[in-house]
């Protein structure tokens, strides 16, 4: 599902070029649950970014769902990133003025692939999936971490990506509400869904199929 | 049902309540200020294109020794004349009122023109209209234009003593006001017009009048052909054996005020374009404030699929919204305002506004301005912000600059010796140079308009000022005939409060122009060329000398005229059907819409033939110069004339010039004072704005501060200091602006009304002002910013993404 070939990332500071990832090579299944872990630095956020498309490889290719994504220019990426890709991150990134529901809608309305009369009831759905639909109607700021975080991934599933990346996403979370995240990321990898967790927290990411660990933005594990 | 993108948009709007006020309420000050000016302009401009046309002004005046029916109507019949009337004029002076009592005994008397009307219910030439009371007046009553019953002190019923230069009385009834478009206010020229019948009591009672017959020519608005008719008319009346003295032809279709009312328009026209460009700077202002808060969210929605044209499109929604607001807000009142001030500019120029339709075109162009500036000014910071990538949103690499990165921030980084407190707002300031300009340059511009309000007021006071100061007399006094100087030294030494007095001889030949043919007329005025009354400014060559006995000055409005005159040349004059010549010996520069010029008292007997041994102009000079002492002296010298059978024609006083002169600038520094308060307004939301998107922005830093053990008002005098910074930029700025746009202002209004630029002023006092406003402004923005820095805690500033 994910294959990445010799990429390269580097970014330009003015101390001088700084290489997050060093010509890695990674390949991710389909309906894999992958946990990409490594310290503070290593290039885990760089690798996830590549792959969601938020950020483009210095060299190399970046290949999700049979589709090159380093080649796309940024519209086609954004709508190609609607449909196939749902992305979490570790401070939720909600957006405050919008309830719960709405949150979820919004990549529908983005997409248009669910039709418009049906964006209700499935994001209702999702959020049930994720059990918080009874904050559907709630502004985040009324939610806690985790049932944010929880919504998050509601809205991951939108559009029925086949790819679930996460960053962190149990960064600001108490343990025990991580652990029900990851179960939820691991139901969803079941459920067929590609997964990438990043997170720095090696304890918590029992129950994943593969581990990769980075170091230096060289995969070493 | 709404989708989710636009509830975000309603939210966005709502969540924020303090800045979308401000945005809504810069856009609708923008709205506000341009529906202002472009309604009172739209309802202005007709009117004064139609204001003066629809009294029937009279194509040309001819002043006869009869103005009887019969002659009337033979003038009626002569070949391109369209119409006649008789209109003849009583020259004369009235007693105001200044307290409570009847007859005011110490009233002043003002200069008094008595039109006296051949029918009222059959006006023909210089028409007007009743405002009140009877109409026609009796026998033994006047009419005065409804301008003059507040300069008189009058009201209908009451009554009101007129005098000839005789020194005869008589006590009209005012049955009523008119109100005549045609002529200026009468407290902006100081003199009362007045109507009276053709049976007037006036006429026997005062005598004196000047037989006047006015025609419209065929052409009205062909000078060349009024001429031509003009000249067959007097062929014609001479023919039958009458006189006729002089023939009177303004520039048709020019309203008296004409000049005032191009300088109102030139600036309504520059302060609307000045108002459109402030809103739209303003407008990008806070378009840039809105999406840098929003680049993480622009992020998010790239992330989950937004494309860009979706994203820009949520954030031209949000600006049409608060363009519609901003509309719904701003329009009515503007209009209602430009309605209100076109009123009361027309008030000036004595034009009433009767019919006001609905501003359909105004109100169109406002709507089209209303909505499309802010979208246009939107568009490219709208296009950029949507346009950057999730990783740039998501990972703050749009976020301010490393400081040190510009020449003037590693400047600013070794400034290490200032107070660090106000190095981290300099500093802070300096970052964000965009906003930072776009702040400064608006209230640097309503800065600038301030003070080139207060530069242009002054430049005029000071030349009025200084005009007068070139006059070093008190008193002007016109008598309606040559007198012996011998009677009149007897008469007026023995004045108590006169100190000095000058006899100059006068008369009013016309300047003859290009190809010889004779055009407006010029006042041509004799004095001795030692004499100590006039020290005016030369432009050109010298003033008058002993050693040239016909060497003559002229002022610049005589080389308006005509501007092949100079010094060196020569200015031939027609007087009493003669031609007379003189060389010009300087150009001086005076405030006087006449042309004039100053000549050896014995040239000017020589080419009047007058007597050398009399004179009809009188300067006096009095002991004192203050109101009372020159009021004083008048009063004087009136009794003392009138007692010895003296006829006095008008007397002015020279401070009540000077008031009248600075009465014409009312509507000027109207404008001025409008455009210049809405521009600080501008200046001030803007202002307002930058600082609570600055606190926005800082939010993490305050965190830090806080952390570090700053305390909440230390936060708040960040903010002050920031506020200050900021406006004490603006002021600088503003200085290098208001010269050339008060030098601008000062060269158009001073060639409008006086056909020469004022001289180039800048005042002190109003760069002292505007900063003290400044400082004001500066504190007044920053409250509600400060305030809200003070009360983050540090927690909520440290979690803040």
């Amino acid at each position: 599902m994910i294959m990445l070939r010799n990429v390269t990332r580097t970014y330009q500071t003015p101390a001088g070029g700084f290489a997050a990832l060093k010509g890695l090579d990674l390949d991710v299944p389909a309906g894999e649950f992958a946990a990409v872990v490594g310290r503070s630095g290593s290039g885990k956020s760089t690798l996830l970014n590549l792959m969601a498309g938020i950020d483009r490889p210095s060299s190399g290719s970046v290949v999700v769902g049979g589709r090159a994504i380093h080649d796309l220019g940024n519209d086609r990426l954004a709508a190609w990133r609607g449909r196939t890709v749902g992305i979490v991150f570790q401070f939720f990134q909600l957006l405050p003025t919008l309830t719960a529901a709405e949150n979820v809608m919004l990549p529908m309305d983005f997409c248009g692939a669910v039709p418009t009369r049906d964006r209700r009831r499935r994001a209702i759905d999702l959020l049930a999936r994720v059990e918080v639909a009874d904050q559907a109607d709630k502004l985040p700021a009324t939610l806690s971490g985790g049932q944010q975080q929880r919504v998050a991934i509601a809205r991951a599933l939108a559009n029925d990506p086949p790819v679930i990346l996460a960053d962190e996403p149990t960064g600001n979370l108490d343990s025990a509400t991580s652990a029900a995240i990851f179960r939820l990321f691991g139901d969803l990898s079941r459920d067929g869904k590609t997964v990438v967790v990043v997170t720095h927290e090696r304890e918590a990411v029992s129950g994943v199929v593969r581990t990769v660990t980075l170091a230096d933005g060289c995969v070493v594990s | 049902m709404i989708a989710p993108r636009w509830r975000k948009v309603l939210r966005d709007i709502a969540a924020h309540p303090g800045r979308s006020f401000l945005a809504g309420l810069a856009l609708s000050t923008g709205v506000f200020q341009v529906g202002a000016l472009i309604h009172q302009y739209a309802i202005l401009e007709p009117l004064l294109a139609t204001m003066y046309s629809r009294t029937n002004p009279a194509s040309a005046i001819l002043f006869v020794d009869d103005a009887g029916d019969d002659l009337v109507e033979a003038v009626r019949q002569v070949p391109g004349v369209a119409r006649a009337e008789a209109r003849p004029i009583i020259m004369a002076r009235v007693r105001v009122r200044t307290g409570d009592g009847g007859g005011d005994p110490d009233g002043e008397w003002l200069p008094a023109v008595l039109y006296v009307v051949r029918d009222f219910d059959d006006l023909r030439i210089d028409t007007f209209k009743p405002n009140g009371g009877a109409w026609p007046p009796g026998g033994d009553e006047v009419l005065l234009e409804r301008s003059a019953l507040s300069l008189t002190g009058v009201g209908t019923g009451d009554r009101l003593t007129a005098r000839n230069p005789a020194g005869d009385e008589i006590a009209l009834r005012v049955a009523g006001s008119v109100h005549a478009e045609g002529l200026a206010p009468a407290w902006m020229d100081h003199v009362v017009p007045g109507f009276v019948p053709w049976n007037s009591a006036a006429r026997t009672g005062l005598g004196g009048e000047s037989a006047q017959i006015r025609i419209i020519a065929d052409h009205p608005l062909d000078e060349g052909y009024i001429r031509e008719v003009a000249a067959k008319v007097r062929t014609m009346i001479e023919g039958r054996g009458h006189t006729v003295t002089r023939v009177g032809i303004e520039t048709p279709g020019k309203h008296p005020h004409a000049d005032q009312m191009s300088a109102f328009m030139y600036l309504l026209g520059a302060f609307g374009i000045l108002s459109l460009v402030l809103s739209a700077v303003l407008v990008a202002g806070m378009v840039h404030a809105l999406l840098a808060e929003q680049v993480r969210q622009v992020g998010i929605m790239k992330a989950i699929g937004g494309s860009t044209r979706q994203i820009a499109g949520l954030y031209v929604g949000q600006i049409a919204l608060l363009a519609v607001a901003a509309l719904a807000l701003g329009l009515p009142a503007g209009l209602a305002v430009g309605r209100a001030y076109a009123r009361f500019s027309a008030g000036i120029l004595n034009v009433d506004i009767t019919d006001t339709p609905f501003p359909a075109r105004a109100f169109a162009a406002v709507v089209a301005i209303g909505l499309l500036l802010p979208l246009l000014v939107a568009l490219v910071p709208i296009h950029r912000a949507s346009r950057i990538t999730v990783h740039q949103a998501l990972n703050d690499d749009l976020g301010p600059r490393p400081f040190g990165s510009r020449r003037l921030e590693r400047w600013l980084a070794r400034r290490t010796w200032l107070p660090r407190p106000f190095l981290l707002s300099l500093r802070t300031t300096c970052l964000r140079r965009g906003r930072l300009a776009l702040t400064v340059g608006t209230l640097a511009i309503g800065g600038a308009v301030f003070m080139s309000a207060l530069n242009v007021s002054g430049a005029w006071t000071r030349a009025v000022d200084s005009d007068f100061r070139a006059r070093h007399y008190d008193l002007q006094v016109v008598l309606s005939r040559p007198y012996p100087i011998a009677t009149l030294v007897e008469i007026v030494t023995a004045v108590p409060g006169v100190a000095h007095a000058e006899y100059w001889p006068g008369a009013s030949p016309a300047l003859v122009g290009a190809g010889g043919v004779a055009g407006g007329n010029v006042a041509l005025l004799g004095l001795e060329p030692d004499s100590t009354l006039l020290d005016l400014p030369l432009v050109a060559g010298r003033w008058l000398r002993a050693d040239d006995p016909r060497g003559v000055v002229i002022n610049q409005t005589v080389v308006a005229c005509n501007p092949d005159l100079h010094a060196g040349g020569i200015v031939e004059l027609r007087l009493d059907g003669r031609s007379v010549t003189f060389p010009i010996a300087g150009v001086v520069k005076e405030l006087n819409p006449v042309p004039v010029i100053y000549a050896p008292a014995r040239a000017v007997l020589e080419a009047t033939g007058q007597a050398g041994d009399t004179a009809r102009t009188l300067r006096i000079v009095t002991g004192a110069h203050d109101d009372a002492a020159q009021r004083a002296a008048a009063a004087a010298l009136e009794a003392a004339f009138l007692a010895r059978g003296i006829e006095v024609g008008g007397m002015t006083r020279m401070l009540d010039a000077r008031k009248a002169i600075l009465d014409h600038l009312v509507i000027v520094m109207a404008v001025l004072t409008m455009a210049s308060v809405i521009v600080v307004f501008v200046g001030a939301i803007a202002l307002a704005s930058t600082l609570t998107l600055s606190v926005v922005q800082r939010t993490r830093e305050f965190g830090i501060l806080g952390a570090i053990g700053a305390a909440p008002w230390t936060i708040a005098r960040h903010v002050w200091l920031e506020s200050l910074l900021i406006s004490v930029a603006g002021w600088i700025v503003s200085l290098l602006l208001a010269a050339p746009v008060s030098g601008l202002l000062e060269s158009v209004t001073g060639g409008i009304f006086f056909k020469a630029p004022l001289d180039f002023f800048v005042s002190v006092g109003a760069a002292a002002i505007w900063l003290i406003l400044s400082v004001a402004l500066a504190s007044l923005c920053s409250i509600h910013p400060a305030r809200r820095a003070a009360r983050l805690t540090v927690r909520e500033a440290l979690a803040y993404a």
